[in-house]
């Protein structure tokens, strides 16, 4: 098969739970850190608390994140932290991606 | 969502977790100008025989770190976690120069306890030594350099904290060995020769010192001040609520 016949399956290939913009951002804030709280997750992606809750709800049955919950006297906090599964699957998601884009400079 | 802008996200969310562990922000700041106010302090006419309320200066200006330590942390809770806790990643060697600067003070505060007991142990300073002219200061201040150590694995976070808290520590130290050797050292020490040189190279010694304290705490508190400035960008780069 030819290299622009590879493309296609080279795209499809993508993991799609880290290929969509809110959970691929939530992804990046986590792997730039051991911890983070709920609060600034959401204030750094500019995504609503639903919206946040859905997307991180699917990383954490995909294995790429886990919640922590903790009580700061009697507020619980939530913070999440991402898996090696997680770290690895954007790694991947980074190179695949890299490969599929047009060096620089060429159309 | 382009490259840029992630490497964006992850500067910003590195940027904001080293506010929550290593940078202190206002609190150096705070630092600076509570080193400079010791130097001042102690410059002031008559230090050793300052009094309030029966109390010697020097017994409140030993409370200076734990008092910088405590305005730290309500700084810290106050104003660099308003959007939650954010852990940074960590880092081996950043938290072996944190342990440096631990072990240094720990050092130099053992040093001066040991010199200490032993000038008093040789009798070189004698406790029963009356001068009516000087204030002795208590001996419950010999127990700060311990006190001093206590808090340091818990609540130095950062290589910033710690060189705040060294400066103003140091500085405590620094201020009590006047009064221990003029109030429990030997009798009318500049007519002995060796006396009149070591007076001479302490007191230059001392110059140097508290020329190079105001230097760095002019330098701690705009370095403190960019710092919450850094913090105040990041906060300008996050995006509106949803």
């Amino acid at each position: 098969m030819s290299k622009t016949g590879a493309l296609p399956k080279a795209i499809l290939d993508l993991d799609r739970i880290v290929h969509e913009p809110a959970r691929l951002a939530i992804l990046t804030v986590l792997a730039s850190a051991e911890e983070v709280a709920f609060l600034f997750l959401q204030r750094i992606t500019g995504l609503s608390k639903g919206n946040l809750s859905s997307h991180t709800q699917k990383l954490e049955a995909t294995g790429y994140l886990e919640t922590v919950k903790v009580f700061q006297g009697r507020i619980p906090v939530t913070s999440f932290r991402i898996t090696e599964d997680g770290r690895t699957a954007l790694r991947l998601y980074h190179q695949q991606l890299r490969s599929l884009l047009p060096k620089e400079g060429k159309p | 969502m382009t490259t840029p802008e992630l490497e964006a996200l992850g500067a910003l969310t590195r940027e904001y977790a080293a506010f929550q562990s290593r940078k202190s922000g206002l609190a150096t700041a705070l630092g600076g100008l509570m080193a400079v106010v010791l130097v001042i302090a102690a410059l002031s006419p008559n230090f050793m025989g300052v009094h309030f309320t029966d109390r010697l200066l020097i017994e409140y200006l030993v409370w200076v770190p734990f008092l910088w330590l405590a305005l730290k942390g309500l700084v810290s809770r106050t104003l660099y976690r308003g959007l939650g806790t954010v852990k940074p990643t960590p880092d081996g060697a950043y938290e072996r120069r944190r342990w440096f600067w631990i072990l240094g003070l720990a050092l130099f505060l053992l040093a001066v306890t040991l010199t200490a007991m032993y000038a008093f142990a040789s009798g070189f300073l004698q406790s029963n030594h009356s001068r009516a002219a000087l204030c002795p200061p208590p001996m419950w201040i010999l127990v700060m350099p311990f006190l001093y150590l206590l808090p340091m694995p818990w609540l130095i976070r950062g290589i910033e904290e710690a060189r705040v808290y060294s400066v103003l520590v140091a500085q405590c130290i620094l201020w009590l060995i006047p009064f221990f050797l003029f109030s429990f050292g030997p009798p009318n020490p500049p007519m002995q020769s060796g006396w009149g040189l070591f007076g001479n190279l302490t007191g230059i010694v001392l110059v140097v010192l508290i020329e190079l304290i105001q230097i760095w705490g002019a330098l701690a508190m705009i370095r403190g001040w960019k710092e919450h400035r850094k913090y105040l960008a990041i906060l300008r780069a996050l995006p509106r609520e949803a």
